[in-house]
């Protein structure tokens, strides 16, 4: 017996002591603007049905109202916490189309503060799953820490969270002089910070009780569902845009990609604890390597682009975003479509909880790093 | 990871941070250095790094060209160009942008569509009012620097300790 769907209307169940029938959010303090409906069977979950939709907002559609600039900030407020990277796959594609080669300069400052938002994003991801697991201290410590990181963007991009900064022909304004000094300082305390993380949280052995062979994804169920991100890696599928499709100056910097090969909570919990390091890593040598020179090719508000299509992939804070874009020739888009990763991540989510308990179900939905915001668009 | 020295470390990372100075700050006595007002260069087509806070009108410099407003017509058509008594030769129609700040967002690009260097944003972030109307900026209202009086404070980062002053 199926749970009913939406469209069957109303409906009467019979409902036994043992069998419940559970629904989950959009009010639920955690799930965000998201609903899934749980079944369970004493303490298992024996059926979930997700139900996403609740913050559609019909981004797709806008953009084809607006010019490919004016796009941007509204772009950006599908994916909050991490904007430069979903702006970012956007802006490449519009300058395919529009036949733009973009600074060099420009592109490490693109690689810096979409870097920078992923530390920001994994670190807010991390207060939530702190919680979420009962651990107060890791709910605070994170997000005094993102604020760190927040005053770094707000540096270069001018804003807290939404600055629009990348736009289709360069970024628009150059770092400040004393970006580079405040970096290397933020960068040498997080890193002790990371190993008082490790300490209180990450080899913390209840830590490990409860994360430790909690909804674990397969490979081959991983690689057949199609999920990006850390959810891939931690099944132990060595995927990442950076690597396999260098965009910017990304095969000019060594870094590593965090795999695991246990596929269980525990596994996506380390994989964004190792990102954060590798992305600090990547910035140091953004900083060092950056050239001078130009930041961005001036282009009308009013720019056209050749009739064609054009379709990026980056790697986001939550695995691969990809955007396609259609145009008529015309100053707007003919028609955008966004390949979010959290949409694809989603589909994991009644694999991992079916068979698990009722408690595990916070650590489970939340280790996919759901947002729904960015899922629904 | 044995149970009792997992457990023993985790409390050791807490309690190394019992004599340590806090970060929080406390915001609405005291506040941190914002960087400078956030500028267009038209000539050189980039900005300079700056807070985008309320904007600053230089009225002297507004031709009253509407670029603002129409750059902001689809994000969150927040200018709308109002007429304001003032002989200025270089706006013959004598209109200038007024901006709601109950629907702006901060972008910033109505800065970097003026022409005129007429535009700019500060690091004034405080437009909390309790009526809708009082966020509707006038020109002569925009064109007013903002004062901030609240104390100062730095936000010091050291090895492995951050707090503000």
């Amino acid at each position: 017996m199926s749970l009913p769907t939406q469209s069957s209307g109303l409906f009467t169940e019979q409902v036994s002591e043992d069998k419940l029938v559970v629904s989950i959010g959009p009010q639920h303090p955690g799930a965000g603007h998201f609903r899934f409906t749980i079944r369970v069977e004493g303490d298992t979950i024996t059926e979930c049905i997700p139900d996403p939709g609740y913050v559609h907002r019909g981004g797709e559609k806008q953009t084809e109202y607006r010019t490919y600039i004016q796009s941007i900030p509204m772009i950006e407020r599908s994916s909050l916490l991490d904007v430069t990277n979903i702006t970012l796959p956007y802006c490449m594609a519009a300058e395919e189309l529009m036949g733009i080669q973009v600074p060099p300069r420009a592109q490490y400052l693109r690689m810096i503060m979409s870097e920078n938002q992923r530390i920001i994003s994994h670190l807010y991801w991390l207060g939530i799953q702190g919680i979420f697991l009962g651990h107060s201290t890791m709910f605070m410590w994170p997000l005094g820490d993102r604020d760190i990181f927040i005053d770094l963007g707000q540096m270069i991009g001018g804003a807290r969270i939404t600055y629009s900064y990348c736009v289709p022909g360069g970024v628009r304004n150059d770092m400040p002089p004393n970006f580079k000094d405040r970096a290397m300082k933020v960068f040498e305390y997080f890193e002790s910070r990371l190993k008082d993380y490790e300490r209180i949280f990450f080899r913390s052995p209840l830590f490990e009780k409860r994360t430790r062979g909690v909804g674990v994804l397969s490979r081959s169920d991983a690689i057949s569902l199609g999920v990006a991100g850390q959810v891939l890696r931690a099944s132990g599928v060595k995927s990442d845009t950076r690597i396999d499709e260098p965009y910017c100056f990304y095969k000019d910097i060594s870094f590593e990609v965090p795999v695991y090969d246990d596929g269980d909570t525990w596994a996506r919990c380390m994989v964004h604890l190792e990102e954060m390091r590798q992305s600090m890593s990547i910035i140091r040598q953004c900083l060092e390597k950056m050239p001078q020179g130009q930041i961005k090719v001036k282009l009308s508000p009013q720019q056209r682009a050749q009739a064609g299509e054009a379709y990026c992939r980056t790697e986001a804070a939550r695995g691969a975003m990809a955007f396609h874009i259609i145009s008529d020739g015309s100053t707007k888009p003919y028609r955008t479509k966004w390949s979010v990763p959290s949409f694809r991540n989603l589909i994991a989510l009644p694999k991992l909880l079916v068979g698990s308990h009722v408690a595990d179900m916070p650590a489970i939905y939340w280790s996919l790093d759901y947002w729904p915001v960015e899922a629904d668009r | 990871m044995n149970i009792v020295s997992g457990t023993f470390k985790a409390l050791y990372a807490a309690l190394r941070q019992l004599p340590r100075r806090r970060m929080t700050m406390r915001y609405p006595d005291v506040q941190t250095e914002m960087a400078g007002y956030y500028t267009y260069d038209p000539k050189l087509g980039i900005a300079k790094p700056g807070y985008k806070g309320r904007h600053i009108l230089w009225l002297d410099k507004c031709t009253g060209c509407q670029l603002c407003s129409i750059a902001c017509e689809n994000i969150s058509q927040a200018i709308e160009m109002v007429k304001v008594n003032r002989n200025q030769p270089n706006n013959k129609k004598s209109i200038f942008p007024q901006v709601d700040y109950a629907k702006c967002v901060f972008c910033g690009l109505c800065v970097d569509a003026c022409p005129f260097y007429a535009l700019g944003m500060t690091e004034d972030f405080n437009l909390v009012s309790t009526s809708k109307s009082n966020l509707v900026y006038s020109p002569e209202k925009l064109a007013i620097p903002p004062k901030i009086t609240r104390k100062k404070v730095e936000f010091k980062i050291e090895k492995e300790l951050a707090y503000h002053e």
